[in-house]
């Protein structure tokens, strides 16, 4: 049984997080509705990764992390202490800003995610379906034996998001993905992130205003720790409520 | 000539280090060689030592050797990588952490004399190990193991982050990204720095004299548990005898000695190469 669509698939409630003392996200509260792609957007040090990482438990990866506040999954605490984060990343999904293709075949790539799970089904047709649905497929078909490695930076990207599409979580997180590629690499793994949409609640932090407003339906704005503001991004981008986010998006200095 | 080529006045100071240094090589490989070549035909990699210089030979040595290469790698080589998994994986950043490094830091540096010592206490008496291949082995295994575990630790040190961080996004347990990210990731520094550790420990003489290697047997060691025997410490014994037949003798087992520890190295090269491509 699925969820009314009202439930959000994630929320924060009162979450901060702190690395040995300093403080990195303080009291951030905001709910993603299912099927939607959020932006979060903010000026470098913000507090983007570290609450794209709250959200499947890669923050405590990094000695001294400290997280405060809850974060809730389909209604459930991610943080209990029955909870493995193990179970939590296969549920919620994450592409790094730099491409980090594994120094494996492209189709071992791929196949990482479900092995580690344990996946008992067609793994070939797996890497077919998820490869076809990052528009990879038709570029590697003939050598998934090939190193990813060798790939351009833009197909290692893709090939990444492939990779995450394989362990069939139900979020994308989405750390700057594009920030490391050129505008042709960018536009195509926007489209690629568009059609995702609906199938896929996607996170994803972006510096490059334009493409949160290009692809996002809601927009959170981040500045030093603090959620300033979070809504639908047309009304963020043309009628911000708050003086710090009309001053971000124009680009003045304060 | 290339070696002439000006590269300014620290680059010449360090040419001409680098030359007399090969030279150095040249020329000691150069007298063994000539001292050792004579010795050098198929009975005297087989027989025994003999006190008759024309009919000695390294057999019996040359497989307490390689006996020894054996054990130390199988003993020091998965407790050593092991360590440092621990090291770098595992265990929380702490005194106690940096406490633990610096004590294998300052073990590399014991001389292996003392590791002689060490090992005549524990495997030969205390363990009751006698004066075995098996009591020289866990000594050498001894002694490599702290090059072992600091030339693994910075091998998986260099495993870049984003390797761990995608592994673990991806659902992916400790263990799983350790066994089929880090480890291959490491795995040809691991193996570079190891041999270096392993090469010079069995190439060691003076451990396996404190624990007492026997400098006269006839017949080649079948297991860990028969006398000690090995090359360095038959080239040393040859070298106490005052004829020069003996000296040729120690020289030729000298040459036998390099060849066995440059083949390794070359093995180990071979296999690091085989890794790095399967790598990319």
């Amino acid at each position: 049984m699925t969820p009314p669509a009202s439930v959000p698939v994630l929320s924060a409630e009162g979450l901060s997080v702190s690395f040995d003392g300093r403080t990195a996200l303080s009291n951030v509260s905001l709910e993603l509705p299912r099927g939607r792609i959020v932006s979060i957007i903010g000026p470098s040090g913000c507090g983007k990764t570290t609450l794209l990482r709250c959200f499947n438990r890669m923050n405590e990866l990094v000695e001294g992390a400290h997280t405060a506040g809850a974060v809730r999954f389909e209604g459930f605490d991610l943080y209990a202490a029955h909870v493995d984060p193990v179970e939590v990343r296969r549920q919620i999904g994450m592409v790094f800003q730099q491409p980090t293709p594994f120094p494996k075949s492209v189709f071992d790539n791929v196949a990482f995610g479900p092995r580690a799970s344990g996946f008992k089904g067609d793994l070939h047709a797996l890497v077919e379906e998820v490869l076809s649905s990052a528009g990879l497929w038709p570029e590697v078909a003939a050598e998934l034996d090939a190193p990813a490695l060798a790939l351009s930076a833009g197909q290692q990207q893709r090939l990444c998001i492939a990779r995450t599409l394989a362990v069939k979580p139900s979020v994308l997180l989405m750390d700057e993905p594009t920030s490391a590629l050129d505008p042709t690499a960018t536009a195509r793994i926007e489209a690629l992130v568009h059609s995702l949409k609906g199938t896929y609640t996607v996170v994803i932090a972006t510096h490059d205003l334009q493409q949160a407003a290009r692809l996002s339906d809601l927009t959170a704005f981040l500045d030093g720790g603090d959620l300033v503001e979070y809504g639908p991004t047309e009304t963020l981008f043309t009628n911000p409520r708050d003086p710090r986010t009309e001053s971000y998006l124009t680009g003045r200095a304060r | 000539m290339i070696f002439l080529r000006y590269h300014g006045k620290v680059g010449t100071a360090c040419a001409v280090g680098a030359w007399t240094a090969t030279a150095g090589l040249i020329l000691l490989a150069g007298f063994l060689a000539v001292r050792g070549w004579g010795v050098l035909d198929p009975a005297f990699f087989l027989s025994s030592p003999s006190r008759d210089p024309g009919r000695a030979g390294i057999g019996p040595a040359l497989a307490g050797t390689l006996w020894l290469a054996l054990l130390t790698v199988a003993f020091a080589l998965p407790v050593g990588v092991g360590a440092a998994v621990y090291l770098e994986e595992y265990a929380p950043k702490n005194r106690w952490a940096t406490f633990g490094e610096s004590v294998v830091v300052s073990l590399a540096g014991v001389p292996s004399v003392v590791y002689g010592v060490a090992g005549l206490a524990v495997f030969v008496r205390a363990m009751g190990a006698g004066r075995s291949i098996l009591a020289g082995g866990l000594t050498l295994a001894v002694l490599a193991l702290p090059v072992v575990i600091a030339t693994s630790r910075e091998a998986i040190r260099s495993v870049p982050d984003g390797l761990r961080r995608a592994a673990y996004g991806l659902g992916a347990t400790r263990w799983q990204v350790l066994r089929h990210q880090i480890l291959p990731a490491a795995a040809p520094g691991i193996a570079t720095g190891s041999c270096l550790a392993f090469t010079r420990a069995v190439g060691e003489a003076a451990p396996l004299l404190v624990i007492g290697a026997a400098s006269f047997v006839t017949f080649a060691p079948q297991g860990p548990g028969d006398p000690l025997i090995s090359l360095p410490t038959r080239i040393f014994a040859w070298t106490t005898h005052a004829q020069p037949e003996f000296g040729a003798l120690a020289a030729g087992a000298a040459i036998a000695l390099l060849l066995l520890l440059l083949a390794a190295n070359l093995a180990v090269l071979a296999a690091r190469r085989r890794m790095r491509r399967a790598y990319l």
